[in-house]
């Protein structure tokens, strides 16, 4: 018996980029501010706090496909993550996703999930309740492969 | 990158691993400075212990492919030299003449491997 599966990480870098950016001239006023007073010393913190929370939650994806499922887990520390089991995944197939819908982070709506860090090819899930579920990989048809080939189809929907 | 793991062959777990990342590496799915995924996460995508992808891993680590680093994870540090299968070829070569000997060919010889391993 054997067991077959995909992992791949696609890093944001358009979040890691943002981040940056907005952080040095806040981090400069925060230095730069005369007399230095404590407000300023909050803003500094508190700038420093978000720009960790957002290298820590979204500075990539990671995504692993195989008989367990799909789990996605975000950030260097894995979290948030969330995971779809095999028997409610619907369909399987890969999209491409413009650039008006990237989600660079993770996204929810009542029929959505958005995990999209990129332009280009990706993974779209079709669950059985009805919603979408689309994620970046590095090959998300070798992913779909996978995932078809755990479903007992031997055909990836393309 | 793609994992294929055989349950019901004698080769152990952790070589099958370290196995297909080395073939992830000749094929170019891997790439130096990658950072695998953590051990937890894999084990549990091919359904084996968390333990023995750590052995796996740190089989990697002790050849020169793998390196750990602390709050990075298990990165690639080097690629297998293409060298390194030249004992393989020789032995392979070796028992392809001695198999002649004893009238089998090289499906023979496949086929034998195949059910040794």
């Amino acid at each position: 018996m054997s067991t077959t599966a995909y992992t791949g990480r696609a890093t944001n870098w358009p979040s890691l980029v943002i981040t940056g950016i907005l952080l040095v001239p806040l981090l400069g006023f925060a230095v730069a501010s005369s007399p230095f007073d404590n407000r300023v010393a909050l803003v500094g913190v508190l700038a420093l706090l978000v720009a960790l929370a957002a290298i820590v939650t979204s500075a990539d994806v990671r995504t692993t496909c195989g008989p367990q499922g799909v789990s996605i887990h975000w950030g260097t520390v894995g979290w948030p993550r969330t995971r779809y089991a095999l028997e409610d995944i619907a369909d399987v197939s890969v999209v491409v996703v413009g650039w008006w819908s990237v989600s660079y982070g993770f996204w929810w709506t009542p029929t959505r999930t958005l995990c999209t860090v990129r332009t280009g090819p990706a993974l779209r899930l079709r669950l059985r309740s009805g919603r979408q579920v689309t994620v970046s990989v590095p090959d998300p048809q070798q992913a779909a492969t996978v995932l078809d080939r755990a479903r007992g189809i031997d055909a990836p929907s393309a | 990158m793609h994992w294929t793991i055989d349950h019901s062959s004698t080769q152990r777990l952790q070589d099958q691993v370290s196995a297909a990342v080395v073939q992830g590496l000749r094929s170019g799915e891997l790439a130096l400075d990658e950072q695998l995924p953590p051990a937890a996460e894999l084990a549990a995508a091919l359904s084996v212990d968390r333990n023995t992808v750590l052995a796996a891993y740190r089989q990697l680590r002790d050849a020169g492919i793998l390196e750990f680093r602390r709050g990075r994870g298990a990165r690639i540090a080097s690629a297998p030299d293409a060298r390194d299968l030249a004992p393989v070829r020789d032995a392979v070569r070796a028992t392809i003449e001695l198999a002649r000997n004893y009238g089998l060919d090289s499906s023979d010889v496949v086929t034998l491997i195949k059910e040794m391993s």
